[in-house]
């Protein structure tokens, strides 16, 4: 008697956490948008949608062994012009539109090079995020934006890849809200 | 009176002999425009730096040419891939602009041939077979300006200071 009573109870609750599972917007997986290796640095460009009303354009830069990347943080033609920054950028052209500051996943480490404060990234690697507000629609748009690295490690470089423009396609607002 | 007009013409003589015949001067290595390249030397040292541009010419004519001139220095000839945003090849040109000892003895006696890959490309035709993907980069020359098959990168030592640069180079320029 006491066992179909505790099945019914179980089930009951199987049910309603399915349920109410399915009801929450949790964050959905992230949408891939472009992938390429150029100068044996492999980038992983894709749209996260950690909570409702945030997107996010992330880029992941993986550098061959023994490798770093450069701070997002150093000027553009670099420190007396060494180096180049790791960056993700939008382009005028984007449908999209930046709503922040590009973020780090992990810290730049500083070291000191003919009396210049550099900063490079850990070996290995390296997520830079971008929160941006997607164009509106239901449809797929087409759109573009800027990649800039380069890779060294502590004796030898690799050419540096700069303002690359990478073609994508995003989903508009709405098509990713109804996911 | 006399006197006056005798230091006017010892002043006068001074300043012909001065602009007559220059005196050399001994300094660290500047640029300088030669013919076809810009030549930094240390004379003082023993070894020879120049770099090449696309503008003067093929690269294999003016390999050709600098290997001649190496060879009538005695010395050996090398083409070094370097660029000014690498940190490794600016730590190799700042160790020898300050006249390292360890680098100067490890640069003795050769011709190092400087060709920038922003001037000259990585994988395209004016470099013809260098084959390379990361710099710096050193390829022994013949004494006609052809690659040996001698190569070395800065992947040969570790940490970008002198006391690991010279020795790997000394042994990869000198077979010591």
């Amino acid at each position: 008697m006491k066992s179909p009573n505790l099945l019914s109870i179980l089930s009951w609750i199987i049910l309603l956490s399915t349920t109410l599972a399915s009801c929450t917007s949790a964050p959905t997986t992230p949408i891939q948008l472009a992938s390429f290796t150029e100068n044996d640095v492999s980038v992983s460009i894709a749209l996260e949608h950690p909570s409702a009303e945030n997107y996010l354009l992330s880029a992941t830069f993986t550098p061959p062994d023994g490798y770093h990347l450069y701070s997002k943080n150093i000027p553009v033609h670099g420190i007396d012009g060494i180096g180049r920054p790791t960056l993700l950028e939008l382009t005028s052209e984007s449908q999209m539109k930046a709503l922040g500051n590009l973020a780090e996943n992990v810290p730049a480490e500083r070291f000191y090079f003919e009396h210049n404060e550099f900063q490079v990234y850990p070996l290995g690697a390296v997520t830079l995020s971008l929160p941006v507000d997607l164009p509106p629609g239901h449809r797929w748009v087409n759109d573009e934006l800027k990649i800039t690295f380069m890779a060294c490690s502590s004796n030898l470089c690799k050419a540096p890849v700069e303002g690359k423009i990478v073609s994508i396609r995003v989903p508009g607002a709405e098509m990713v809200d109804n996911r | 009176m006399n006197k006056k007009i005798l230091l006017m013409l010892i002043t006068t003589v001074l300043l012909a002999c001065n602009f007559l015949f220059p005196q050399s001067r001994k300094s660290a290595p500047t640029e300088s425009t030669a013919q076809s390249s810009d030549s930094e030397s240390l004379v003082s040292a023993g070894f020879t730096i120049v770099r090449l541009h696309p503008k003067d010419g093929d690269l294999e004519t003016m390999l050709a040419e600098e290997a001649q001139k190496a060879a009538a220095l005695g010395q050996l000839p090398v083409v070094e891939f370097d660029a000014t945003w690498c940190p490794p090849c600016q730590a190799i040109d700042a160790a020898i602009k300050s006249e390292n000892e360890l680098m100067l003895h490890a640069y003795k006696g050769t011709y190092v041939i400087k060709l920038d890959v922003d001037e000259w490309g990585w994988k395209n035709s004016k470099i013809h077979d260098f084959h390379f993907d990361a710099i710096p980069v050193y390829f022994k020359l013949d004494s006609e300006g052809h690659q040996t098959g001698d190569v070395i990168d800065g992947g040969a030592w570790g940490e970008d200071i002198p006391e690991n640069i010279a020795p790997v180079m000394d042994k990869f320029f000198h077979g010591v």
